[in-house]
């Protein structure tokens, strides 16, 4: 266990690094831009003094290390923008302040954050389960039918733009067949059934998707293990066709399967871009999006930083579960 | 009693369907074994060896046709449904592969799948499963077998792990162990040591074993019966007496002069047999081993035209050797 502890306190230690490296960079990267936050900010008409008064309000006015390290001090003991009674408060942790929405980033994201989980959970758990289900299938049946017809939707999958396929389905399933609801969010805690209804479709359309690259990463995991002495051991032990697939072939599987799925669904929460822009919903994909649009800095960097923390803790927990799922890995 | 075979193995052919066309890989060979006697087969890599204990198993890939008789107590198992062969395999018959570490399942721990090819064919419960499995693990001789049951087979070394794998074979109490190579791949001490085990464990429950190898010094010293294989036939078989002392067939006899002996003058050199065997399926007719054979010249172009049978060689009673040479040959020259 002790060895657990310190691999802990050494992937804790780099992801800080990491966070600070990125957050620099994305800073840097937006101040560099010709656009001016102060400017949209100032409101028209703007009159040079006015704009100056929102730079010195937004604190822009200082230089770029000296805002950046006011950003990292925000995150501990928070921040105050201007004095007296127009003065904007913005509590630890503070990942910034955002002017055009009048809220600190982090309530934003806060807001944000249950509307891309829903919508990425539901399509992950959609898509492992038929990834892997027919990439296991296609495995078994090499060469006859099923396998081709799984490989071939896999292909198409990973071919389409998931932009196409969202509309496409709205237009079918939404406008043609009025089946279900094209757009909106309810909150699970409102009404399960509305935000299961409400959610089906981006869920089915991203799954549809990101199922395709399960089926093929199963398939060919699956394929090499399936050839592997130790699956000729359980037939020859005796166990049946179901237990040698099920306890011996598919548990080798589990550990590229695990790996990437976590990856994705890191990723994934960080915002779904696309589909929550074509099924409009309020998500932080979409909050990210708005950001960039209005260079509304704080936005942008609160969510990429938030973003790239949602990645890098998922592969520590990959990390931590090959551990788990593969007796021969230590983590030393 | 005791010489009746357990297991019977008739006229065994195996044809694989490939894109190529049908290739047999077992064209035809005959063998027995009696409860606690052992028979080796022998033959260079591609002779048939491993695909006639995997055909014995029904453990085939699903291009393979297998014809003949293969008899377990009396029982055909030819053409058995899958779901009656499951209960023989691991049962009446185990194998023990040559790399243990492939071999084993890196995610369970021994015990676990020691355990688990005893609750294939018993209903027990987990942990009584497991209690066997210890004991199983203790008799092959795995220090603190209880402790190291629950360690994984990474963390054995390959002696002990070739022990996990006897002890997974002999954990249901089989009557034939088929052990494909089982030394192979381990230092020569521990092959002693691992051949010691095999022998112990066939006296004590009297398992008929079919030894698969290609080292002749483990199969003098552990076979009763030899069944030499050339190219998916039967070369020679009889006794190991009639192998070591009256070898009959010139392919055994280049065996025998491959293998390095204490009894022969130093600076000896080994014989090789030149050339290498015939593809599966390429030799039509005559002698598949004719394009290797020494002895071609004095027998002449039967060699080539005329495939020859299996036909009794003076030994002890059951000796038999494919080969048209009548006389016994001298020692390879």
């Amino acid at each position: 266990m002790p060895d657990l502890v310190w691999f802990l306190i050494r992937r804790l230690f780099a992801t800080v690094l990491v966070l600070l490296a990125l957050s620099l960079a994305v800073y840097l990267i937006f101040y560099a831009l010709p656009a001016d936050p102060a400017r949209l900010g100032c409101g028209k008409p703007c009159t040079p003094d006015r704009l100056e008064q929102a730079r010195h309000f937004m604190q822009l006015d200082q230089s770029t290390i000296q805002q950046y390290l006011a950003f990292l001090r925000g995150i501990v003991v928070g921040r105050t923008y201007g004095e007296g009674g127009a003065a904007v408060h913005c509590d630890a942790p503070c990942f910034g302040y955002s002017f055009p929405l009048a809220r600190p980033v982090t309530t934003l994201i806060l807001d944000r954050l249950p509307i891309t989980a829903s919508i990425a959970l539901g399509a992950a758990v959609i898509w492992l389960i038929v990834g892997v289900s027919l990439g296991v299938g296609a495995a078994l049946k090499r060469g006859k039918l099923f396998d081709k017809l799984a490989v071939g939707l896999a292909l198409i999958g990973v071919a389409s733009p998931s932009f196409l396929v969202g509309l496409l389905a709205i237009l079918v399933f939404g406008f043609w067949l009025n089946m279900v609801p094209v757009n909106g969010y309810v909150p699970f805690t409102e009404s399960p059934v509305d935000w299961a209804w409400h959610l089906i479709m981006p869920w089915l359309v991203l799954a549809a998707l990101s199922s395709a690259s399960y089926i093929r990463l199963t398939r060919a995991q699956m394929l090499e293990e399936m050839n592997l002495d130790h699956v000729t051991t359980a037939r020859a032990k005796g166990a049946g066709e179901r237990r040698v697939v099920l306890v011996h072939g598919l548990r080798g599987v589990l550990v590229p399967i695990v790996t990437i799925f976590g990856l994705d669904l890191g990723s994934l929460l960080g915002g779904a871009i696309l589909t929550e822009k074509v099924f409009s919903m309020q998500g932080l994909g979409e909050l990210l999006i708005s950001g960039v649009s209005q260079v509304d800095v704080a936005v942008v960097v609160g969510v990429t930083l938030f973003s790239a923390f949602l990645v890098i803790i998922a592969n520590l927990v990959v990390d931590l579960l090959h551990g788990v799922l593969d007796p021969r890995v230590t983590h030393g | 009693m005791a010489d009746r075979p357990v297991l019977e193995v008739h006229d065994l052919h195996v044809t694989f369907r490939t894109e190529g066309g049908l290739v047999p890989a077992v064209a035809g060979i005959d063998f027995a074994v009696a409860p606690g006697k052992t028979l080796a087969i022998v033959g260079e890599s591609g002779s048939g060896k491993s695909v006639s204990s995997a055909a014995v198993m029904g453990l085939l890939p699903s291009n393979a046709d297998v014809k003949g008789e293969v008899l377990l107590d009396g029982r055909e198992l030819v053409g058995l449904p899958n779901d009656e062969l499951r209960k023989i395999r691991g049962n009446d018959i185990a194998l023990v592969f040559q790399d243990a570490l492939s071999a084993l399942n890196p995610y369970y721990s021994v015990g676990w799948q020691v355990a688990e090819a005893y609750r294939l064919h018993h209903d027990v419960s987990k942990k009584e499963a497991l209690e066997r499995a210890v004991r199983m693990l203790d008799l092959v001789g795995i220090p603190a077998a209880k402790a190291r049951a629950k360690d994984y087979p990474h963390e054995f070394s390959g002696g002990m792990r070739q022990r996990v794998v006897i002890a997974m074979a002999l954990v249901n109490d089989p009557k034939v162990l088929i052990a494909d190579e089982p030394t192979t791949a381990l230092d020569v001490t521990v092959q002693a040591q691992i051949m010691r085990l095999l022998e112990d464990v066939q006296t004590e429950f009297g398992t008929a074993l079919v030894l698969i190898s290609h080292d002749l010094g483990v199969v003098a010293e552990v076979a009763d019966d030899v069944l030499v294989m050339y190219a998916g036939r039967a070369a020679e078989h009889g006794s190991v007496k009639d192998l070591f002392y009256r070898a009959a067939h010139p392919y055994s006899l280049g065996l025998l002069g491959a293998m390095p002996r204490v009894d022969v003058p130093p600076r000896h050199r080994l014989t090789t047999i030149p050339g290498s065997p015939p593809s599966p399926g390429s030799v039509k007719t005559g002698c598949p081993f004719q394009p290797r054979c020494a002895y071609t010249e004095r027998v002449g172009e039967r060699c080539i035209t005329e495939r020859p049978e299996l036909t009794p060689r003076p030994g002890e009673g059951n000796h038999e050797a494919a080969c048209h040479l009548g006389r016994r040959p001298e020692v390879a020259p």
